[in-house]
């Protein structure tokens, strides 16, 4: 992408002028977030004393651990559900919405409630939703003749707890789509319309690519946010103080840092969930220059 | 018109930021000496520690304390944060099984100098709770609260089948003889609806370690290097258990016990529960008439799990002395009996426990209960890395509660895991 | 069908959908509120309407007078403004050079940006809040919102899709009228991107007002301190004595603001880019 407006004579100063706050911020979080979590990651620390030099014994350990393999396993399995839900769900939606019909704002209210309201309130309700006996799932399924399920039992939950975090992540995924589909050209569609293109043709001819840049960049956000996500995972599915009957990562990560006294083993454990994240967003960036319309 | 919104934005930042920082802490220099307390709790603890300070301040006026109270998740990331940072609280509250950790990681002061200037002072304590804060080098925290476990039973469900309440010097079998009577499909849809009987399993204090000991086993040994649930005795116990939720249906397994919360006696569709002293101002506002009861006895006689909140000092306070005078306070009669009013909690004071204080405060259930069964109470146990080694069991042991695993098998695998964690913490 | 027919079975079908879909949206929504207002022995009632209607709830909440809600209101708003200003002012300035502007290593910088989203947050607490310890910070709210004022790789990374999508011949327009980057930037690329400002705002200020762990341990415990850590005390009753009803009540309060903020930021997601006037 080398296209771009050269900066001209004394302008170079104002483009590293704006771009102060973000190289100083870049700065910081290089050695607050990235290097420091590194450099733990090859020690031992349990955040009382001080750390010492472990060597590779973190990542070592990391896969000797059945447990960690299985969070693994689960997120990258949540992964491959919640993105293309969150991202096709949300366009869906602000699609639908920018047909500009009247009472919209009432739907966009609507469909961004669940992003607002608080993780262990929603968590809550979804418990009585999804409950095996006392559901409300399961009340209309029996009234409707069908085998109740037990959502939340160990070979559901993952899909259940999926549902959830798609229907929570609905509300910011449309924002991000309005917001991007306010960016096409309404001449455009006025052209294809001349041209004679009904409306599911001018979604794809004109929607679709334009919409591009900002699927691009839900797509790389959902994934960022599904590796690491786990507050709904965690309220719907933990077992008493313990562990989730669905562990993920990051709940892991958590678990080690705070409460295992391992905080070297949950920097590993980071920085390997960053590797991961990192070669799909190398995917990303490269399918980005392939298949991404920009003006 | 650019210039004017860029000072807007400007003058609007300093005027936030002057707001913000109003009510920060107060300089430090000079003046009187400030401790930090921190603890877990509720706004109404928040509200009590307060109290406790105003009435501590008023006796020491060269001392000020601030309280900081979070709710117990956000507690624990923050205390190790200000640990990790190395300006941690002057004192802070230790849920006793965490104890030992801290204690063997040099973080926590050791108080002897002072208890020893102060003969006396732990007299009028029930020793058993002084027992989780001993070390050979001496005590490096003291017991605040204690909590012993016993059944809560919901009167309105007793009655209604002619079942006669549970009374000190029933049996585990009576338990679950009980608990089968009172399960029962109340509307008549096939299912059932009432269970008899429900408790955790996943942490050892609601009822499996009492079982255990009641059985006659043990959950691990002196020395924290050998964990004993999988021992004959103790497989006695979780066979109870077990045959309980998935023979008799008597005891609503986990996924079922989720649906309300996760405390089917308080939604008001389990009989009986097995809890400690802090469920009781929540359980007030159940729509039932409830009371509690002394533990069941097994063939290895009656037992019980205490366990204390309590507080340790940062070896890194400035100011130890003002820090153990706090602890002091608190420990007093004074300190005590408002400590006794939220209703959470049993005094470690002998005589504010057995004062009206606590005996008849506002929730008026059979609070001589708790007392009781201090006398065959057995401590919680406590010791470096129990947190992840607790952890081990409960999740290990968790697909056993759901149907999905086998009782024994999964015993076998956890004990294992759980002794590496024993190695790994030598 | 003639065509004005089959727009209006479009239409219809369009509310059709978005509205099986709202109930789905919303109905775990109206269950909070119908909660927030039952007694707790009532919190498993299945139906809609609490049994008994009780404001007992809401009084629980403010009954304590160590826990002033018009200072934790106070104190959330001031930093989930800052938050929201310092990143419109900062993501945007670096999201036009990003996009807009041809400079030496502005892949590699733009790459190594994406990259700190990556972490978890878990682990980048601690040496986080040793670096502000080490600025003698800890215990304000300055760390709070100061970093919302060196950027961010969300909202840089949003608006600089955003940017990437307006017309280019705006620009070259600009540049013949002799505009420099700092007045292209003021003049064209903020009063266009208001969809994009908005969304980021929306998010910045929700981020901000959500967040738990942070103001937790960077501010002072309960009186002084935000709304989300405040009510974050009352959960402890809940996991004590499984009552959910006040934490529903205080789930209700708290996303108000949210609400209002929401309200008045998505009038910009109408407005579309008027290509009036630009040659094509």
């Amino acid at each position: 992408m080398e296209a771009g407006l050269k900066p001209l004579g004394r302008e170079k100063f104002w483009l590293w002028a704006m771009l102060t706050p973000t190289l100083f911020g870049l700065f910081f979080s290089a050695f607050g977030s990235l290097l420091a979590t590194l450099a733990l990651s090859f020690t031992r620390w349990d955040l009382l004393t001080p750390p010492q030099w472990a060597g590779f014994a973190n990542y070592v350990a990391l896969f000797k651990d059945p447990k960690y393999l299985t969070a693994l396993i689960n997120t990258v399995r949540f992964t491959a559900m919640y993105v293309p839900g969150v991202v096709i769900v949300s366009l869906l939606v602000a699609v639908l919405m920018n047909r500009g019909l009247k009472g919209i704002s009432f739907f966009r209210t609507a469909y961004y409630l669940p992003a607002v309201t608080s993780a262990v309130a929603t968590a809550l309700v979804w418990q009585m939703i999804y409950g095996k006996d006392t559901g409300i799932l399961n009340y209309l399924l029996e009234s409707m003749g069908l085998q109740p399920v037990c959502w939340l039992c160990t070979d559901m939950a993952l899909y259940s707890v999926t549902i959830v975090n798609i229907w929570g992540a609905i509300g910011e995924g449309m924002i991000i789509f309005l917001a991007g589909l306010t960016a096409i050209p309404k001449e455009y569609y006025e052209a294809a319309e001349m041209d004679g293109a009904k409306g599911i043709q001018k979604f794809f001819r004109i929607t679709l690519p334009l919409i591009t840049p900002s699927i691009f960049f839900q797509t790389l956000i959902s994934t960022i946010n599904a590796f690491q996500a786990y507050d709904y995972i965690y309220m719907l599915t933990r077992r008493g103080q313990g562990d989730s009957s669905v562990p993920v990562v990051v709940f892991s990560i958590y678990r080690n840092a705070w409460h295992f006294s391992n905080y070297g083993g949950a920097s590993a454990q980071a920085i390997e969930l960053t590797l991961i994240v990192a070669v799909l967003m190398g995917l990303y960036l490269w399918l980005e220059k392939r298949f991404v319309v920009y003006e | 018109m650019k210039r004017t919104l860029f000072s807007l934005i400007l003058v609007l930042i300093l005027a936030l930021t002057a707001c913000a920082q109003a009510g920060g802490k107060p300089a430090a220099s000079g003046g009187p000496v400030e401790i930090r307390f921190m603890a877990w709790g509720d706004p109404a603890e928040l509200e009590v520690w307060k109290q406790i300070v105003a009435d501590f301040e008023k006796e020491n006026a060269n001392v000020k304390v601030s309280v900081e109270v979070s709710d117990w998740d956000s507690y624990w990331t923050k205390l190790k944060t200000l640990l990790a940072a190395n300006t941690p609280p002057d004192i802070f509250a230790i849920d006793a099984p965490l104890y030992k950790d801290y204690q063997a990681r040099g973080v926590l002061l050791n108080l002897k100098p002072y208890l020893d200037a102060n003969p006396g002072l732990l007299d009028g304590l029930y020793p058993v709770t002084l027992k989780a804060y001993e070390t050979p080098e001496g005590y490096f925290g003291l017991p605040r609260d204690f909590q012993t476990i016993v059944v809560f039973y919901n009167k309105d469900m007793f009655d209604a089948a002619g079942v006669p309440y549970p009374q000190q010097g029933w049996t585990y079998d009576d338990l679950r003889e009980i608990a089968r009577k009172l399960t029962r499909d109340t509307n008549g849809d096939g299912k059932v609806d009432q269970y008899g009987f429900y408790a955790d399993l996943w942490d050892m204090e609601l009822i499996w370690s009492e079982g255990i000991w009641a059985y006659g086993g043990d959950v691990i040994n002196a020395d924290a290097t050998r964990t004993l649930i999988g021992t004959p005795e103790a497989r006695k116990a979780w066979k109870l258990f077990h045959d309980m939720i998935f023979v008799d249906g008597s005891w609503p397994d986990a996924n079922t016990a989720a649906q309300y919360g996760g405390d089917p006696f308080l939604a008001g569709v389990a009989a009986m529960t097995t809890i400690g002293h802090w469920a009781i101002p929540g359980y007030a506002e159940a729509s039932f008439k409830w009371d509690v009861a002394p533990m069941p006895a097994g063939p290895a006689g009656q037992a019980t799990s205490v366990n204390s909140a309590g507080f340790v000092v940062a070896k890194a306070t400035k100011y130890p002395q003002e820090s153990f005078n706090f602890i002091k306070f608190v420990l007093s009669e004074k300190g005590q009996t408002r400590l006794a009013e939220l209703g959470f909690a049993c005094p470690v004071l002998k005589s504010v426990a057995e004062s009206p204080a606590f005996l008849e405060q506002e929730v008026k259930v059979n609070h001589q209960v708790f007392l009781d069964s201090l006398a065959f109470a057995r401590m919680k146990p406590s010791f470096k890395g129990y947190e992840e080694w607790s952890s081990v069991i409960g999740d290990g042991m968790s697909v056993v509660w759901t149907g999905e695993a086998d009782l024994d098998a999964t015993l076998d695998e956890v004990v294992k895991q759980a002794d590496e964690v024993l190695a790994k913490n030598k | 069908m003639g065509k004005r027919a089959q727009t209006r079975m479009i239409d219809a079908l369009t509310y059709l959908i978005l509205l099986i879909g709202a109930v789905g949206m919303v109905t775990p929504f109206l269950w909070m509120v119908s909660t927030s207002f039952k007694l707790p022995a009532d919190q498993f009632t299945k139906t809609f309407i609490p049994p008994t209607f009780t404001l007992k709830n809401f009084q629980a909440l403010f009954a304590y007078r160590d826990i002033s809600f018009p200072l934790l209101f106070l104190n959330s708003t001031v930093i989930a403004l800052l938050t929201t200003i310092g990143q419109l002012l900062t993501c945007s300035m670096a999201a036009f050079c990003f996009a807009v502007v041809r400079f030496k290593g502005r892949e590699v910088l733009f790459t190594l940006l994406l990259l700190t989203l990556l972490i978890p947050f878990h682990v980048t607490l601690i040496p986080n809040f040793i670096i502000f310890s080490w600025l003698g910070l800890v215990g304000t709210s300055v760390p709070l919102w100061l970093p919302a004022f060196w950027g961010g790789a969300f909202g840089t990374f949003l608006l600089r899709q955003y940017f990437l999508t307006i017309p280019r011949d705006l620009v070259d327009a600009a540049r013949v009228d002799g505009a420099t980057l700092p007045q292209i930037y003021w003049q064209v690329y903020l009063p266009l991107a208001k969809p994009a400002l908005a969304a980021l705002a929306i998010f910045s200020f929700q981020g901000a007002w959500n967040d738990l762990l942070r103001p937790l341990v960077y501010m002072p415990a309960a009186p002084n301190t935000t709304l989300t850590v405040g009510l974050a005390l009352f959960q402890t009753q809940m996991t004590r004595g499984g009552n959910f009803t006040v934490l529903m009540a205080g789930a209700l309060i708290s996303i108000l603001p949210l609400l209002i903020v929401f309200f008045f930021a998505q009038r910009f997601f109408i407005e579309g880019i008027a290509l009036t006037g630009v040659k094509r």
